[in-house]
């Protein structure tokens, strides 16, 4: 008999990522790609990966979750039986792989957050506001603005001497600052440090404001990836910080953890990697309100649809 | 126009439309006028208000705009009450104690012709005495409109005991319940709180509001918390809080992007509720409810996996 597995997707801003996991929780196959905009092409991407990874002759998928922005649309997409915000499965996720954990620590393409853990539990959390200062997106553009992949930021931050000092509190003003800071003549490793330093800064004084960070810390997402920031972080709460070498596709992992503790159960396929799937925006005109509604199709067909804020919205399939 | 020829008077849904609006209406009605209230908030209300209001001001303020001039031109007069505040420690906020001449300033081509009452922590009157004063400003005697006032006030108070009645009925109930605080304006805008609301209820909570709370017993209690809060409305809020927290799952905080007694308040009530989940959430207008959704549903999860003790992923 084949054993069992379960898929996890977590579609963000700016990358999508799959595992597929057996009963023990181990990886059989993971996948890390750009969502550049696309969704529904992105998943169809990390399922192609997936799928060759995996030798399906041994393993049954028997529920896949999505989490992250795109999670309903991919959800409805690829059927999945779970579909949950990016908090609980980074919370899951981390929990199941470091139980002790107390704070974990996360920054993505356009979101952060911290999430606080009692006993293997979140009680308490908080995201970024609307704005987007410091975080992945941030540290690309200044990347860019230096001629240097932001791959290789945390290798550069730790070499320079210090780190120049970057205002941190507001992006548009750290971008001018940085602007300054070259033209007076800066080392471009000490900037960088310095705004690897702004990054941890600023994390730590608006989105884990008034929270307590307690040790163990786990730190994920993207931007967990930059050594720079991570020894920023260290030195700034003073204890050590835990990068897990999976820690970008915790999200995908919690999730499919998630899927499989669900016990619900169907047997999950790569073919919907092949399928065509196509969204269309409705806006509603039955009242002043004009909602925007998400209808989704698969092969042409109407599969689902969201966005109505009342019933008179609702489009039948 | 002059006073004696109106005959329909418009009551904008905003502001304190969510305190009084009822008080008012029955107060109208009960001296021979129609009122003509307007429609449930959406977006158009707010993009037509916000085309007149500066950048600045506040989201409430600017939906009430959009309610104004829905009113234009399908009533004899607006109804736009001014209100300073009870005492030193139980004022409003600037948009109130200047919102006749707000209004009338906003849409001055328009000639808005507008009723208002007038009360102020620093004047020598009372509630009764300028509903009073305003009956007779519409040709009504003393003692019509001192009638008409009280069966108003009777009504209102009759309706606060229903909403306080069956609000003790939720906090009876099973389910996860959650206290949405905030503003009433806010609360039960269709367009900011009710939206809201309507999320939290379809995850299957029981939802209740901080003004459902008694007025009197929510300010009484506020005193403990803080002498010195000039605001009358975060005052209640944070007396209701204070007086709910222990019979809900979990608080929703929701202020309306950029309201100043709210970033004071709420900064420090969140500092001092240790023992209730917390959730934090300011609106602007912003398209869609997306993100909104995402921190409602997390901290729904926070709340429930809390209770089922894991999520388990222990073995």
């Amino acid at each position: 008999m084949k054993k069992k597995a379960y898929i996890g997707i977590d579609i963000g801003s700016i990358s999508t990522k799959g595992v597929v996991i057996d009963e023990n929780h181990t990886f059989l196959a993971e996948s890390y790609l750009w969502t550049e905009g696309n969704p529904t092409q992105a998943t169809k991407n990390v399922l192609h990966e997936l799928e060759s990874q995996m030798d399906m002759d041994q393993y049954t998928i028997v529920a896949a979750g999505t989490t992250g922005s795109a999670r309903k649309l991919v959800g409805t997409m690829i059927g999945a039986q779970v579909v949950k915000n990016e908090i609980t499965a980074h919370a899951v996720g981390t929990t199941t792989l470091h139980p002790d954990v107390r704070t974990i620590l996360e920054i993505g393409g356009q979101d952060s957050k911290i999430i606080c853990v009692e006993n293997g539990v979140a009680v308490d959390y908080a995201m970024n506001t609307l704005c987007a200062a410091g975080t992945g997106a941030f540290l690309s553009s200044q990347a860019h603005r230096l001629g240097v992949a932001v791959e290789d930021f945390g290798e550069i931050a730790l070499k320079a001497k210090r780190a120049a000092p970057v205002a941190a509190r507001c992006t548009v003003f750290a971008e001018s600052d940085l602007v300054h800071k070259l033209q007076v003549g800066y080392p471009k490793d000490e900037i960088i440090a310095g705004l690897c330093k702004a990054v941890a800064g600023n994390y730590l004084n608006n989105v884990a404001k008034g929270k307590k960070i307690i040790a163990p810390v786990v730190f994920q997402g993207g931007v967990s990836k930059n050594a720079g920031v991570v020894k920023m972080f260290e030195q700034e709460l003073n204890m050590p910080v835990i990068v897990d070498e999976k820690g970008h596709l915790m999200g995908a992992f919690g999730i499919a953890v998630l899927a499989k503790e669900s016990g619900l159960s169907r047997e999950f396929s790569f073919d919907v990697a092949d399928m065509e799937f196509s969204t269309r925006e409705v806006t509603c005109g039955k009242c002043a309100n004009h909602c925007e509604i998400i209808c989704v199709y698969r092969e042409n067909a109407l599969i689902d649809s969201w966005g109505n804020r009342c019933e008179r919205g609702t489009i039948a399939r | 126009m002059n006073e004696s020829q109106i005959k329909t008077i418009g009551i904008p849904r905003g502001l304190m439309f969510y305190r009084n609006g009822r008080l008012w209406k029955k107060f109208f009605e009960a001296l021979g006028f129609d009122c003509v209230i307007s429609e449930k908030s959406n977006r158009e209300i707010l993009n037509e208000g916000m085309e007149w209001a500066i950048d600045e001001t506040c989201l409430p303020f600017k939906m009430y705009l959009g309610h104004v001039l829905s009113l234009i031109g399908k009533c004899d007069a607006i109804f736009v009450p001014r209100m300073g505040g009870y005492t030193k420690q139980e004022k409003m906020c600037t948009r109130y104690e200047a919102l006749p001449d707000l209004v009338e300033n906003v849409f001055r081509e328009k000639h808005v012709h507008i009723l208002s009452v007038s009360y102020d922590w620093y004047d020598k009157t009372t509630e009764e005495q300028v509903y009073i004063e305003l009956g007779q400003k519409l040709g009504k005697t003393k003692k019509a409109a001192k009638k008409a006032y009280h069966e108003a006030r009777k009504y209102q108070a009759k309706i606060f005991k229903e909403r306080e009645r069956r609000m003790e009925g939720l906090l009876e109930q099973k389910g996860t319940k959650i206290l949405l605080a905030g503003h009433p304006y806010v609360l039960h805008d269709a367009f900011m709180g009710q939206e809201l609301a309507r999320i939290l209820r379809g995850m299957g909570a029981e939802v209740v509001f901080t003004d459902d709370m008694d007025r009197d017993t929510a300010l009484k209690r506020s005193y403990h918390f803080s002498k010195v809060m000039p605001w009358l409305i975060n005052r209640e809020i944070t007396g209701a809080l204070m007086l709910l927290r222990q019979k809900v799952d979990g608080i929703v905080m929701i202020s309306a992007y950029p309201c100043g007694p709210d970033a004071l308040v709420n900064d420090m009530l969140v500092r001092k509720i240790k023992d209730v989940p917390v959730l934090q959430l300011t609106l602007d207008a912003q398209n869609g409810t997306a993100g909104v959704e995402t921190r409602l549903e997390s901290f729904m999860d926070i709340i429930q996996y809390q209770k089922a003790g894991g999520y388990g992923n222990k073995h």
